[in-house]
Parts: C-alpha cells; sequence; structure tokens
C-alpha cells in the first residue's frame, strides 16, 4: 500500500512553475530519497505535502484520504527543514521537546523521549545549551532530533545535511539509519549530492525543474536508467554522456562504434566512469591523454581527452601514481556499461550489445 | 608619546561631552538654589543647597496630578501602540499584503507633518466628537501618533527572524498567537523595547498636543511647566528647574538601564543575521 501519492500536482510563485503536473507514489515504510539539482522542486514539494503551501492543482492523498483540507498540523509529519530554525531563546531540550510540548505529552514521556533521541544522536551533554552556543554539526542534531521526536508516520528530512563537512555527513548518515530502524516510519529524504542520495537511499526519486525524471529502486537506477536525465544527475564522479548517431544497427561514437538493437537517429551514450577502464598494456586501447587527476585515495578521478571528448574515469589509484597532466591514457570502454539514449526525448532506447 | 595623544583626544571627548550637559547641570543645580542665587551674576558656584523648592512643588496638588497624568498617558500610550504596532509589523513582514511597501510610507508621513500641521485637523476632530480634555481620547491620539514608527522599528527586526520558525511552529500546531508570542516575540524584545523606549520619550515630552486637546484633567507635565512658567510677574525659575529636574529622572534611569537595546534599536534590527 502507498503511503503517500501526489496527484498531477502543480505549483507556480508568481507564474513560474515551481512543480509541474507532478504524479508520484511513495510506498509504506520506505526510504526515499529525492535528488536533483537544486531549485529542482524538491524542497517545495515538501512543503506542499508538509501543508506550508497549498497546491495550484492536483490532489496528495495519505493513506488514500485527500488531505488538502487538513492543517499541517493536523497531518502529523515530522518536518526537518533545510535550514535548522532552532529557537535560539530556548535550550536545546526546550528545542527538542518543543512538538511533543505542542502534542500536550506528559512532562515525564517527554522527558524519557527527548533523553532517547539526544542519546541516538549523541547530544546529550548539550540539552542544556544554548542552539548558539552549538557547532553546525550539532544543532544540525537538534534540527533532527526535533523533526524526528513527535508522534508521526511521515518523517521529511530537506537536505538536513547540507554544508557539513565530509566526516560529519558520515556520522550523521549512519545516525540518521539508525534514528529511522528505531521509528519505523516513511522516510522522505531530500539531498542535491548525488552521492549523498546514492547512500541513503532505498527508493530514489530524480527531480528536475519540478518534475519526477524517474523513481525507483537505488540499483536499478544507477544500474539502468530509463532516462538521460537521471543517469547525468545521479552517480560520482558524473557519467560520461557522448553523443552518437546511430545506422542500421551500429552506433558511432567518438570513441569508437559498437552494435546495438537501438533504432536509427542521433542518440547520446551514457557510459558510467567505471566502465571507461585504463588500459596502458591493450593495443586496441584509445590513446587519451590526462587533463586532471583528483586523487581520492584509493580511487583516482581521471579526467582524460581524446579527440576533443572529454571522459571521466576512477582507475585505481596505485595504478595511475606515475601519470600526471598531460600524460598518455590509454583507454577502452567497457560495452557492458553503455546505455543509449534517444537525443531528443531523453529516453532509453538500447544499449550497446556485447559478448 | 601615542598614550599621550590619547589622553588628550579623550579629554577633548570629555569637554565636548560636558558642554552638551551643561544645560542640563544648570537646570539639576538651580533646582537646589533660591531664586537670587539662580539669577547671580557670576553665577554661583558654591552654596548651600535647600530643598524649599521640592517641598512647594511636591506639595502643590495640581502639580502632582500633572506627573500622574504624564505617567499614566505616557505608559497607556506606548503599551497600546507597541502592541498594536507588533502586530501589525508581523502581518506586514509575513504575509506581506499587496502594496505593503506604499502602506509603511503612508503610515509614517503623519510623522512627517509639523505638529503645529498635524494639529488643526485633530483638534476640530476632537471638538467635533467631543473628546477634548479625556484620557482615553489624548491616549487614543498618542497611540495612533506613536505606532507608525513602531510597526517601521518592529518590522525590521520581524524581518530579521526566519520564516522557518514560523513554520517549525505551524507544522507542530502552534496557533498564529502562539507562534507570534511565544517564538517570534522573545526573539525581538530588543526591538520591543527600543520601540518602547523611543515611543515613551516622545510621548513623555509631549507638549503641542496636550496642550491643544488635552485639558485642566490631563494636563502633563510639559504643559504645567509651560502654563506654570511666569508667576509674580517673571519666570519662575526654581519651579522650572525644579519640576524639570524631578522630570528628566525617568526617562533617564530607563534609558540607563535599557541602553543595549537602544543601541540595537537604532540599527532597526537589519544587521541581524539569518539563522
Amino acid at each position: 500500500m502507498s503511503a503517500i501519492l501526489f496527484e498531477a500536482v502543480a505549483k507556480s510563485y508568481r507564474a513560474r512553475p515551481a512543480i509541474r503536473d507532478l504524479t508520484l507514489e511513495i510506498a509504506d515504510q520506505s526510504l526515499t530519497v529525492f535528488c536533483g539539482p537544486p531549485a529542482a522542486g524538491k524542497s517545495v514539494l515538501f512543503r506542499l505535502l508538509v501543508g506550508l503551501e497549498q497546491p495550484d492543482r492536483g490532489r496528495i492523498l495519505i493513506d488514500g484520504r485527500d488531505i488538502a483540507a487538513d492543517s499541517a498540523a493536523d497531518r502529523r509529519i515530522g518536518y526537518v527543514p533545510q535550514s535548522f530554525a532552532l529557537f535560539p531563546h530556548m535550550s536545546v531540550y526546550a528545542n527538542i521537546a518543543y512538538p511533543l510540548r505542542q502534542q500536550g505529552v506528559a512532562a515525564a514521556e517527554i522527558d524519557r523521549r527527548v533523553g532517547q533521541a539526544a542519546e541516538i544522536l549523541r547530544i546529550k551533554p548539550l540539552l542544556q545549551k544554548k542552539p548558539s552556543q552549538l557547532s553546525g554539526g550539532e544543532k544540525q542534531r537538534a534540527a533532527i532530533a526535533r523533526g524526528t521526536l513527535k508522534d508521526a508516520r511521515i518523517f521529511i528530512l530537506d537536505d538536513p545535511l547540507v554544508g557539513l563537512d565530509f566526516k560529519l555527513r558520515e556520522s550523521l548518515m549512519e545516525d540518521l539509519k539508525d534514528m529511522r530502524a528505531t521509528l519505523g516510519a516513511t522516510f522522505l529524504y531530500a539531498t542535491s549530492d548525488s552521492l549523498e542520495a546514492l547512500t541513503m537511499a532505498e527508493q530514489l526519486v530524480v527531480m528536475d525543474q519540478g518534475g519526477v525524471v524517474e523513481a525507483g529502486p537505488v540499483e536499478r537506477l544507477y544500474h539502468q536508467p530509463a532516462m538521460l536525465r537521471s543517469a547525468a544527475l545521479i552517480g560520482f564522479p558524473r557519467c560520461n554522456l557522448i553523443q552518437g548517431e546511430v545506422t542500421r544497427g551500429v552506433c558511432q561514437t567518438p570513441l569508437g562504434g559498437f552494435a546495438t538493437g537501438a533504432p536509427d537517429g542521433d542518440v547520446t551514450a551514457a557510459i558510467r566512469p567505471e566502465h571507461i577502464v585504463y588500459a596502458p598494456q591493450d593495443v586496441r586501447a584509445l590513446p587519451g591523454r590526462v587533463t586532471l587527476m583528483e586523487n581520492l585515495g584509493a580511487e583516482c578521478v581521471v579526467y582524460a581527452e581524446y579527440e576533443g571528448v572529454a571522459v571521466v574515469s576512477v582507475p585505481e589509484s596505485d595504478r595511475v601514481a606515475n601519470l600526471d597532466v598531460g600524460s598518455a591514457y590509454p583507454f577502452l570502454v567497457d560495452q557492458a556499461g553503455i546505455a543509449i539514449f534517444d537525443r531528443q526525448s531523453g529516453h532509453r532506447i538500447g544499449e550497446a550489445q556485447h559478448g | 608619546m601615542t598614550t599621550w595623544r590619547r589622553h588628550l583626544y579623550h579629554l577633548l571627548l570629555w569637554l565636548i561631552a560636558l558642554v552638551f550637559f551643561a544645560p542640563v547641570a544648570w537646570i539639576i543645580l538651580s533646582s537646589f538654589k533660591t531664586a537670587n542665587q539662580i539669577l547671580a551674576v557670576p553665577p554661583v558656584w558654591i552654596f548651600r543647597p535647600t530643598l524649599a523648592n521640592y517641598v512647594r512643588v511636591l506639595s502643590d496638588p495640581g502639580m502632582v496630578h500633572s506627573f500622574i497624568n504624564s505617567i499614566v498617558l505616557s505608559v497607556t500610550s506606548v503599551l497600546i501602540a507597541v502592541a498594536v504596532a507588533f502586530l501589525a509589523a508581523f502581518s506586514f513582514s509575513r504575509f506581506k499584503p499587496p502594496g505593503t511597501n506604499f502602506l509603511m510610507f503612508l503610515l509614517l508621513s503623519i510623522r512627517m507633518l509639523p505638529g503645529s500641521a498635524a494639529i488643526l485637523p485633530v483638534y476640530l476632530m476632537y471638538v467635533g466628537f467631543g473628546w477634548k480634555d479625556s484620557y482615553w481620547a489624548l491616549i487614543l491620539f498618542y497611540a495612533m501618533f506613536s505606532i507608525p514608527f513602531s510597526v517601521w522599528i518592529l518590522k525590521g527586526f520581524i524581518d530579521g527572524v526566519s520564516p522557518r520558525f514560523d513554520e517549525t511552529g505551524r507544522v507542530n500546531g502552534a496557533s498564529w498567537l502562539s507562534i507570534i508570542a511565544k517564538l517570534i516575540f522573545p526573539q525581538v524584545l530588543p526591538g520591543v523595547i527600543a520601540a518602547l523606549i523611543f515611543n515613551f520619550i516622545f510621548v513623555w515630552n509631549e507638549f503641542l498636543f496636550d496642550y491643544i486637546i488635552g485639558g485642566p484633567h490631563t494636563t502633563n507635565v510639559p504643559t504645567a511647566l509651560s502654563t506654570g512658567l511666569y508667576s509674580g510677574g517673571g519666570v519662575d525659575w526654581t519651579f522650572v528647574s525644579c519640576v524639570t529636574t524631578l522630570y528628566i529622572l525617568p526617562p533617564i534611569v530607563i534609558v540607563y538601564v535599557f541602553q543595549r537595546y537602544l543601541l540595537v534599536g537604532m540599527t532597526f534590527g537589519t544587521v541581524r543575521g539569518e539563522v
């Protein structure tokens, strides 16, 4: 059963559409991550669901019931907004307890639950402090505790880790997963960071320009994207998008030709960086040249250039340790990883046939 | 060398400050002198202070009544004005009704008129309504006169408080009134205090309107001061200096206690950072 259903929802601000006829189903008890560039409409969609805004058209249903007439409070949704919005005049404890106090929960019960949430998020020693005495990561934890503490079946976290440094994000992501395991509710989570999306998600919704590009399990969206936009938006480093042309079962691209079942026409081939293989010994390798290298530790992101086409790959660091900008970078394209999209519509129309 | 120059600089600042303070000092010193000492040339610096002037003023029921009037008029009207202005400022800030900027300008326009111009239509109105010499009518006028400036100050402060706070309240079922009172008001308290003080000083020292649309019942101290200025064929200096000294005490104490809020108020709250 679906917990949340958006039916042809549209919302504009001063004639500028923010959400365009969006239809989407979210399964009960799922963890759905909304990923897309800034201003894709993620926050607006959440604000519509929470009840801070009304849609211009369309319906939003929770458990099969239209919630248009319900006030934000009646919808009983836990919400962590993009900015922390911790009340500066209240202690951290009072901030976290605020939703429960509003719901009229007994003081002893509030105390127990605030303590429990503070335990999970490791902010127990900070409860008597004021928000201004907290660091960015601690504020974020307090905001997450406040947003996830109330009696709700749906929790919305709008880019809660934005602006945090890498280590903090990682530990907070762990905390969030713990919270979710304890709460057993439907979680909606927005981020503009595709790596964060891949780490967090079970279900992934790729959004762009106020609409859903594609939704589904995260593995399928990564490995078998049905839309060019989702291939482009998901994954780090970014997917290689190579222009090509299909004529009678052969796709010609600057990186060579390969057989395909796709119909004739202008296409874009999407190749994940891991399918660009560094092959210094192979005689069939294409002679690329390194333009930029970013060492991530175990792996290295190599930006190379071949015949005016930029390609990104992620070889193991020790294999490319002796390379530098300007070095020769012979590479092969793993044909198992090529997806072909119609350039006009952006729909997937086939893949490279190999073997 | 540099410390020496700094000392000199500070000395200069002190001298300038003392020049500004001189009239106030003259008034305060005079209140403890006899009439002859006040008018003596050259001025008497060393004298035996007398409390006779204070005894005379404080045993004058009319004068005591004026003091009470001043307190009642200024405190009541300022509280009403700031309460109304706070709600108005919140609405302007959050709901941004069409024409907000123009409305805000219109609000302030009454303060752009010189009081002596505004008094004419107000006088005719008050006489027409039969409101002359009425406490409530005068409080109403002072509140009306104080609201525009308060709305301006408070809107600046409330604009500085992110609407995300309101939204957090709304999502958790807080009413607008609860959001305003519990979430927004504590955050703009410095602005509220600044508005209270600015308006208090204005109403406290207001003379013209009290003189024209007030009456024997509602005489405040500035009006009493000016009507009691001449007695016995000349200016009654001991009366003036004594009443004035008593009268500047409350504003001085209030400003001293809340001076840090006043400084914040001067910036209209617009320098606050986003949360």
